[in-house]
């Protein structure tokens, strides 16, 4: 197989579940089988279902579907900056305590 | 919050010569696991450099108290290779998990027939569901298709007998896709379209399937099960990147 550029991109692609401990540090619970809407596309499905790249400066989750940038999370010495403006909605399940 | 925890190593077992198994003790009151999980590992040098690498758990839920990671060495791997060369029993690792709520498999909440598709290493967080599975006495049909080069290549070779020994209503199918020893009668080629529909069909639908490996075979596996009928929505992908291992 001749390798193009694309072609060593394509095969470090990772599932968005990579992501999980770095997302777990920013919310304090595992997001990963939490519901995400593209903003580009309109897409809904599981944030471990994106599609990851790690080896970017931070890490990027794109839309499965049109490959826009969803989320993206950088790593500096004393913070974590998280862009998620690629998102119309990430959705995050609550049970209220009853009355 | 999930903080890094200190393990302490109790076993090392070789299952291949590129693979190895790394039981580790959990702290006492840690988080339960689920199979398809996995806990990120890192190795911190005197002088503060930090590599971190995330694991597939290989063993089942109900093996309380510690937690079973199935390794490869990779050749210019900087945490595979520590683990491998350097790791004996009684050594130290940290973790971080259990990670992971979407390639998750719960045998009390399954109902559907399971497709495991498996290339090299990834048939490790796969070997976790079959573990749970047979342990939580689950009958419901389930084939795993898995790929490695050579049959010396194939993690958890008896186990996988055993298992399918005792339980009809599991079966393993197992391509050969570099080298196949004399009289070999199973299959020998890249799991493709054709392959996955003759494991699937008797299968019925729908199925839920568990695709893990390198990226790239997971890729045209996880097309593939589209291709053949499979919804998106069942099928789950765990993608390892670039080990070229198929």
């Amino acid at each position: 197989m001749d390798w193009t550029e694309k072609d060593f991109n394509d095969a470090q692609r990772l599932d968005g579940n990579a992501a999980a401990g770095l997302l777990e540090q920013c919310f304090g619970a595992d997001i990963t089988a939490n519901l995400v809407q593209c903003g580009s596309c309109g897409r809904e499905g599981p944030l471990g279902a994106l599609h990851a790249y790690i080896r970017t400066p931070g890490l990027v989750l794109r839309c499965i579907q049109c490959s826009a940038v969803m989320v993206r999370v950088v790593e500096t010495p004393d913070a974590i900056y998280l862009d998620a403006q690629g998102l119309t909605f990430l959705r995050l399940p609550v049970t209220y305590a009853s009355e | 919050m999930l903080d890094w925890l200190t393990t302490t190593v109790k076993r090392v077992r070789s299952e291949t010569p590129t693979v190895k198994t790394f039981t580790l003790a959990l702290p006492p009151g840690s988080q339960p696991y689920r199979a398809g999980q996995h806990y990120d590992l890192r190795l911190v040098a005197p002088d503060g450099y930090q590599a971190q690498r995330s694991y597939s758990i290989a063993s089942p839920p109900e093996q309380v108290g510690e937690v079973e990671l199935t390794v490869e060495r990779l050749d210019d791997g900087e945490v595979s290779t520590y683990l491998h060369d350097v790791v004996v029993p009684g050594d130290h690792l940290e973790v971080r998990g259990p990670l992971g709520g979407y390639f998750v498999w719960e045998a009390r909440r399954a109902t559907l027939p399971l497709l495991l598709v498996a290339g090299g290493s990834g048939v490790a967080p796969l070997m976790a569901m079959l573990r749970h599975r047979a342990a939580a006495g689950v009958r419901l049909p389930t084939r795993l298709l898995y790929s490695a080069r050579t049959l010396d290549d194939v993690i958890f070779r008896e186990e996988l007998g055993r298992l399918t020994a005792g339980d009809p209503t599991l079966e393993v199918a197992i391509t050969l896709t570099r080298a196949q020893p004399t009289g070999w009668r199973g299959f020998a080629r890249r799991i493709d379209a054709a392959l996955l529909r003759e494991i699937a069909t008797p299968l019925g639908s729908p199925v839920t399937a568990y695709v893990c490996g390198p990226t790239l075979l997971v890729e045209a596996a996880a097309d593939a099960l589209i291709q053949i009928g499979f919804a998106p929505e069942h099928v789950l992908t765990e993608r390892f990147g670039p080990t070229g291992t198929l």
